[in-house]
């Protein structure tokens, strides 16, 4: 005889549909149909078993006919004569307390550390990899849009000027590794809030100030800037964060659930700092692949590191500048000349 | 008829149970590359709803994982067109005048999905106060400085427990502006009080002036001026983290004291400020030094707290409820406020 053959009985309390009313009640089950009595030994009702569930924990629920469930806290004993009504599922018996749950544990440390240590980055290439390129033109144009809504006017620059940087800029293109989505192409905006700079974007635009333009007549200054610009471009940088601190987030949340108040703050915080150091990562590449395409193209990369000092110098007249919230930035200019020296 | 009778809230749960559930979760969260995890918050859910008991009736959660799941791919989908340039600012439109239907419908999918003593607790949204109570009056209230910023915690909760029922009996909530102000300024008060004193005890003048004067590139600051900028952060965070738990524990308390269920029952919430925070604080640095493993006992110990010094008291028995079918409900809602991380700032 199958043990779902076998009957039994159990006191706990039952509930009848869309009613609070908890009623003292005895379950007794033979076969696959169960009667529910209640103290008097009154019939409540009778008829399959429609289901059962326990979670580890807490009560035995058994659902019956019509809408009425069945409630008990059965004990050690009882739960071994339940039988053919209920018998634990593979997930509550994998969540029993046992030695087991020792190597859960190190199997999910370990897995964190590894999502965090590769996983992550693999989130990201996946990311990258399925990028179509219109997206991506649709992030430069949509930036483009903005900045020269709120920051930029139109270039200042005389044809010759322009001439000249975008002579530059081919030269360097054609150094270049190719750019992942669309081509390299150079914009000038003038933007006196901004100051000399140059930023890209990742679908190939790179925009330059005419403050950087005048400021700096040096060839070999604008190409390393722009160098290094182009760099970020073709390391796919700006996607890469975006996705890295996306995934991120979602895994913080969905998967290691509500941590509590205060850890969740704390989580957050650390998201930020860890994206920080990952973009200072990014930096330091971009410095070291644009040092590289200077070169490449006849220009002599090292003139970042002169770039930067010269910012420096002017910053230290004015107060606080750019390079008090890079306190790494003497470092940097001394790494720019060990990576140019390094590519020769 | 019985006699009135106060019941106190009871949570049964223990660490080492939740803490086989919890390790499942995350295991298995992993091995499916995140798809468990709606289910997983199923069981979490469920864990605590079964194990919390008001007169020996236990709560308890019935969402399946199959709807958390296609509520969170739903969110994660359009979220995702969000990030798309140009389309964004048109989606990012809708999804502004979308979230009071969002936030009504996860609310509703929280109280249609929990039941006490066999019987489900429902919510009746409106999309014109849910846009006052979650839009219009923080706005408002961030225009005046936060000074009436009580006022609109009032309205939030006036309408977030006023449109709630069990079964068929309504939830009820008003109250005086007064204890709103009370928890608002303690809160506002033990921040401010922090920041005087601590700033002066460290010579603040003094640190600012030597801060301003240190902004020279390269230069190197005096390691006496590092501990004293660290001692600062350390008044910032003694000012700032207790004010948020001394702000929870009296609105908590002040909540309950007014809300009210129809016929004849009332509740009591006696939160002791320091107490929720020792609480807080101790589980966070055991969870942290502990590699998160700790985390199931952090959560339970909370839990115990909050029911501890939770009270039911109740005209009559809690046997006469009656249910009341609803419509169905999809947990669009539900999963929009768990990925945004939205706290509706509810004291429960």
């Amino acid at each position: 005889m199958s043990r779902s053959e076998q009957g039994g009985s159990l006191a706990g309390h039952g509930f009848a549909p869309q009613t609070s009313r908890r009623i003292p009640a005895r379950l007794v089950w033979a076969a696959d149909t169960a009667r529910l009595e209640d103290a008097q030994g009154t019939l409540l009702v009778q008829g399959p078993v429609q289901k059962t569930e326990q979670l580890p924990g807490g009560p035995l629920l058994v659902h019956l006919k019509d809408g009425w469930h069945f409630e008990a806290e059965p004990g050690e004993n009882e739960l071994k004569s339940l039988g053919g009504l209920h018998r634990p599922g593979l997930l509550a018996r994998m969540e029993e307390w046992h030695p087991r749950l020792i190597l859960f544990s190190l199997f999910c440390l370990l897995s964190a550390f590894v999502i965090w240590r590769w996983g992550l980055g693999l989130l990201v290439a996946i990311g990258l990899a399925v990028t179509p390129e219109t997206a991506v033109r649709g992030i430069d144009s949509a930036n483009i849009e903005i900045i020269d809504r709120t920051l930029a006017e139109d270039t200042g620059l005389s044809q010759q000027a322009q001439q000249k940087v975008q002579a530059i800029f081919d030269d360097l293109r054609k150094a270049a590794p190719p750019a992942p989505w669309g081509e390299y192409h150079l914009l000038f905006r003038d933007m006196p809030e901004v100051g000399p700079n140059a930023f890209a974007l990742p679908g190939g635009s790179i925009i330059i100030t005419d403050q950087l333009v005048e400021r700096f007549e040096d060839p070999d200054i604008i190409a390393a800037v722009l160098g290094h610009e182009i760099a970020h471009v073709s390391e796919r940088h700006a996607l890469a964060q975006l996705y890295r601190a996306g995934s991120t987030y979602l895994l913080i949340t969905l998967v290691a659930g509500d941590p509590g108040p205060l850890l969740q703050d704390l989580l957050r915080e650390g998201n930020v700092l860890l994206s920080l150091s990952y973009s200072r990562q990014h930096e330091t590449e971009a410095d070291r692949l644009g040092v590289r395409i200077a070169n490449k193209a006849g220009y002599d990369g090292a003139a970042l590191a002169g770039f930067f000092e010269l910012l420096a110098a002017e910053s230290e007249g004015t107060g606080p500048g750019w390079l008090s919230t890079h306190p790494a930035a003497g470092d940097r200019i001394m790494q720019i000349r060990a990576y140019s020296t390094e590519a020769e | 008829m019985s006699q009135p009778q106060t019941h106190r809230v009871e949570f049964i749960g223990n660490a080492k149970t939740y803490f086989g559930i919890w390790i499942v979760n995350i295991l298995l969260s992993i091995v499916t590359l995140g798809i468990y995890s709606a289910w997983a918050k199923v069981r979490t859910r469920r864990y605590f709803a079964q194990n919390t008991l008001i007169d020996k009736r236990r709560f308890d959660y019935h969402a399946t994982g199959g709807q958390i799941l296609i509520g969170r791919i739903i969110v994660v989908l359009g979220l995702a067109v969000l990030a798309i340039p140009l389309v964004n600012i048109v989606a990012a439109i809708a999804l502004f005048f979308a979230l009071p239907w969002l936030l009504n419908r996860s609310i509703a999918f929280n109280a249609r999905m929990t039941s006490f003593s066999g019987v489900r607790f429902g919510f009746k949204g409106s999309y014109g106060r849910s846009f006052l109570v979650f839009i219009l009056y923080p706005i408002l209230a961030a225009l005046t400085l936060f000074t009436t910023y009580p006022f609109s915690a009032r309205a939030t909760h006036r309408y977030i427990i006023g449109q709630h029922r069990f079964g068929t009996a309504n939830f009820g909530f008003d109250s005086p502006i007064g204890p709103f102000y009370k928890a608002f300024l303690f809160a506002v008060g033990w921040s401010a009080l922090v920041l005087v004193v601590g700033f002066f005890a460290l010579g603040g003048t003094q640190l600012l002036y030597t801060l301003a004067m240190s902004q020279q590139p390269g230069g190197q600051p005096d390691p006496a001026f590092i501990w004293s900028i660290v001692l600062f952060y350390v008044v910032l965070l003694v000012a700032i983290l207790p004010a948020g738990f001394i702000y929870q524990a009296y609105l908590r308390n002040a909540v309950y004291a007014q809300a009210t269920l129809e016929g004849g029952y009332r509740f009591h919430s006696s939160l002791s400020p320091v107490k929720l925070m020792w609480i807080a604080l101790s589980n966070a640095v055991v969870v942290a030094c502990t590699l998160g493993l700790m985390l199931p006992w952090a959560k339970i110990r909370m839990a115990r707290y909050l029911a501890d010094h939770t009270q039911v008291h109740a005209a009559g028995s809690l046997d006469e409820f009656v249910g009341q079918e609803s419509e169905k409900v999809s947990a669009l809602g539900d999963a929009y406020t768990d990925i945004e991380g939205i706290d509706l700032g509810v004291a429960i």
